[in-house]
């Protein structure tokens, strides 16, 4: 057989004790190659609560969500909230890099599994605190969701309509900005401990996470004294928002972004396309940002794309920009996105298995390329309990010894 | 600044606009040298995008591009001079890292394409991040964070139902999915390379991470077949789950009852409001079933409130609730954002003092710091030279007058 190609985080040893604000975080690390042991209660963590479910049929297995941010990871149970599992936990802890947990602030600390216990047992531990607001200050207990960290982190006044309330964006990205922030932090520290031997705590806000995506909005307040809005619906600058074309919407940026350059691309191409009116987009004036920004250049543009781009389909639109050199993309519903010829051609999706099912399910593969240690799925997420005798018996514990715990409630 | 997590590492830094330079810049502010190799003759756009300090633009004025480059220093070369590669190669000689989010071909035009880079230093990472990857039938096909959010169908699921589709109202994919993946990716290679003396090169598709963010909903659509359309602000299972009009102008509380103990607490915080005792809101099933309704009768309550007061009142008794913050309240109001110190003004050469992010952790040992704000274009053209390259002064000025560092 040959053998697996290396991997990047070969002989890394991760567990993962938190939910859904830091699965994703443990699922970076587990494909790229550590040892992510994800560390469930007895009951079963989180995700395995949240939809969507196999066949809609809500079940301890049968949550895709856990199935696609748990893959790679091999899975324990164990009750953190007795002294028997804080102790086990502990001994995990010795031959343990990196813990990520996302408790509220203070709960790992009256379990006496906070970072200054259990850097006595490891000091090259890194600690990787995922929280809403972090571990300290004014909000550190406030509830939150991803909704509340999207209001907070001010991304969600940026979303939306102005003639309505603001939107958030679709699918739980406050909690993955906090899972991105935090591998990328995690894995800092990581370097770090690997070099200096001394881990440290890391303390990530999703809040802040969420902060990071206000674009430009900090420095228009800050440099303008502009407060910047909600603007979906209508054009950016001319030439630039979402149109209704044949079958769908088209997301075109005729300019492009600061200095205009595709303006004379997307003029010409329209040209080309004998669109009515095209030479009115000719001037001298419509080459400056400033005019572009305003109503009245949004109002011709308008005036003469909209009647024209409704005729045409978003495959011809995207091609033909494209091949002009456009900022010019489809609206795609998830769908699309299957059969995508571009990402079939980097073979995106994979096919994974699930303990339920008999065929392999099809979920996004991998967000990068690394020519020398692939990323890859090293195994489908893990079943509850699936690895206690494997991982129990690597501390030390006998068969014997985890009847006993089960019996017990601990495992 | 001794002691952060990459010093000692060097990046050759091509990358520009949006994810890349973001990218780069989590890695200089933790102590990476980052050199960022501009052009006056192609000059990064984003130098050019608004804001800009006193509204008056300039390549050095733009807030967007400070903010991005913090902790980089800047070198000006013309890639089309001839002289240019042999600047280069001694650049990337001293480097661990070379990247950059082109389409694919510039880089290869340069003599600068991944074969090229690791003749000149065998071990180099190289970082290539174009939107549509290196290779397929779409590899040419270009486009900014917007037209990412279009292509991934983050667009498409975000929104009202039967409104256009809204998205996330920024570049949203630039700011945090690209370059978190680009960053986490560059570190797990510089830990192979420390183990094993390897290199590699690294192909980022801009699209993939933000797809990647999307896999239980594509899991429901190839397991179960569901297509996923736009649905607002509500939740999946829970409600009341949305966005609340406040006391003022465009004054608004999320809300988020996770479940019937929140409910209870909210009615209650509310002042228990009549037609919230009727039976038919009892249970998460049936408040979800009938949630626009629902949000209508709230957002009446809702609206009598001061949005700060009302979180308050919220958080006091364990219901999830936030303001939803404009700009200026994360700023000058949010009094967790100031206690993280998440505010950091710096002194730039041209703009003056300025407002930058700080990185969004915090370490027990090491500082986390902006080393610098964002360089002039070229501002460390003379000391890179000289400094590193090992090129004399009058070399400099000779290399300058030609319009090879321009």
């Amino acid at each position: 057989m040959p053998s697996a190609p290396p991997a990047a985080l070969a002989g890394l040893r991760v567990l993962d004790l938190s939910g859904p604000m830091g699965n994703y975080c443990g699922k970076l690390f587990a494909d790229l190659g550590a040892d992510v042991i994800l560390v469930e209660p007895p009951s079963g963590t989180r995700l395995r609560f949240e939809p969507p479910f196999l066949e809609d049929t809500p079940g301890l297995e049968r949550s895709l969500a856990f199935a696609y941010h748990n893959t790679s990871k091999r899975g324990i149970s164990l009750n953190l909230d007795t002294v028997t599992g804080q102790e086990l936990l502990r001994r995990l802890v010795a031959g343990t890099d990196v813990i990520i947990e996302t408790e509220k602030p203070g709960v790992m600390r009256r379990r006496a599994l906070n970072y200054e216990a259990l850097a006595r047992v490891r000091p090259g531990l890194v600690y990787t605190s995922i929280t809403p607001f972090g571990q300290t200050g004014p909000y550190a207990q406030y509830e939150s969701s991803d909704l509340i960290a999207l209001a907070l982190g001010g991304l969600l006044y940026l979303g939306g309509y102005p003639d309505t309330a603001p939107v958030r964006v679709y699918g739980n990205q406050a909690y993955l900005c906090a899972s991105m922030y935090g591998a990328v932090a995690a894995m800092l520290a990581v370097l770090d401990a690997e070099s200096s031997g001394s881990g440290q705590h890391v303390d990530v806000s999703m809040q802040e996470c969420v902060v990071l995506g206000l674009e430009n909005a900090v420095q228009f307040y800050d440099l303008e004294g502009i407060v910047r809005k909600r603007y979906a619906g209508e054009q950016r600058w001319a030439g630039t928002g979402v149109f209704k074309c044949a079958d769908g919407h088209i997301y075109l940026m005729a300019g492009g972004i600061g200095a205009n350059k595709f303006w004379g691309r997307s003029v010409g191409w329209l040209r080309d396309e004998n669109m009515p009116g095209a030479e009115r987009l000719l001037g001298e004036e419509w080459t400056r940002v400033e005019y572009l920004r305003s109503d009245e250049a949004k109002r011709i543009f308008a005036e003469l794309f909209v009647p024209w781009v409704r005729t045409k389909t978003k495959a011809y639109l995207y091609r033909e920009g494209q091949r002009r050199h456009i900022p010019i993309a489809p609206i795609n519903a998830p769908a699309d996105l299957l059969e995508n010829r571009q990402l079939k051609f980097r073979k995106y999706f994979v096919e994974v298995m699930h303990p339920l099912r008999d065929t392999p399910m099809l979920m996004p593969g991998a967000p990068y390329k690394l020519s020398e240690t692939p990323w890859r799925i090293q195994r489908p997420a893990p079943r509850l309990g699936e690895h206690n005798a494997e991982v129990y018996r690597e501390i030390g514990i006998s068969g014997g010894e985890l009847a006993r715990l089960f019996s017990a409630g601990v495992v | 600044m001794s002691g952060l997590p990459l010093q000692g590492i060097r990046i050759a830094d091509f990358s520009w606009l949006g994810a890349g330079s973001y990218a780069t810049k989590i890695l200089a502010d933790m102590g990476a040298d980052v050199i960022k190799i501009e052009s006056s003759t192609r000059l990064d756009s984003l130098r050019m995008g608004a804001p800009y300090k006193d509204g008056k633009p300039g390549v050095n004025r733009s807030g967007y591009f400070a903010d991005r480059n913090t902790s980089k220093r800047s070198v000006t070369i013309d890639m089309k001079h001839p002289r240019a590669l042999g600047l280069i190669r001694k650049l990337i000689e001293q480097s661990d890292i070379v990247a950059n989010n082109f389409t694919p071909g510039v880089m290869e035009k340069f003599g600068l394409g991944y074969p090229q880079v690791s003749a000149m230093k065998p071990d180099i990472i190289y970082l290539a991040m174009s939107m549509q990857g290196a290779e397929g039938p779409e590899r040419d096909y270009l486009g900014y964070g917007s037209s990412i959010v279009s292509l991934t169908a983050l667009q498409h699921l975000t929104g009202m139902p039967g409104r256009e589709p809204a998205g996330t109202g920024t570049n949203y994919p630039d700011h945090i999915p690209n370059p978190c993946h680009a960053a986490f990716a560059l570190l797990a290679a510089l830990r192979y390379r420390r183990r094993t003396g390897r290199g590699q090169y690294i192909d980022l598709a801009q699209l993939e991470p933000t797809i990647a963010l999307l896999g239980p909903t594509l899991l429901d659509l190839t397991v179960n077949g569901r297509n996923h359309e736009c649905n607002g602000n509500q939740h999946d299972w829970a409600a009341p789950h949305g966005v609340y009009p406040c006391v003022g102008d465009d004054r608004w509380i999320a809300i988020a009852a996770m479940d019937d103990m929140q409910w209870a607490a909210l009615v209650e915080v509310l002042g228990s409001p009549a037609w919230a005792a009727e039976a038919r809101w009892n249970g998460a099933v049936a408040r979800r079933r009938d949630c626009e309704e629902l949000d209508q009768l709230l957002g009446r309550e809702t609206v009598r409130w001061g949005a700060e007061k009302l979180m308050a009142a919220l958080q006091a008794r364990g219901v999830p609730a936030g303001v939803v913050q404009n700009t200026e309240d994360v700023i000058k109001h949010d009094p967790q954002l100031a206690h993280r110190g998440h505010w950091i003004r710096l002194n730039h050469a041209e703009m003056g003092e300025a407002l930058y992010n700080a990185p969004p952790f915090r370490f027990s040992r090491t500082p986390v710091e902006l080393r610098a704000p964002a360089p002039l274009l070229g501002e460390h053209t003379r000391e890179v030279c000289v400094g590193l390259l090992g090129i004399s002064e009058t070399e400099v000025d000779e290399l300058i007058a030609q319009g090879v560092l321009k």
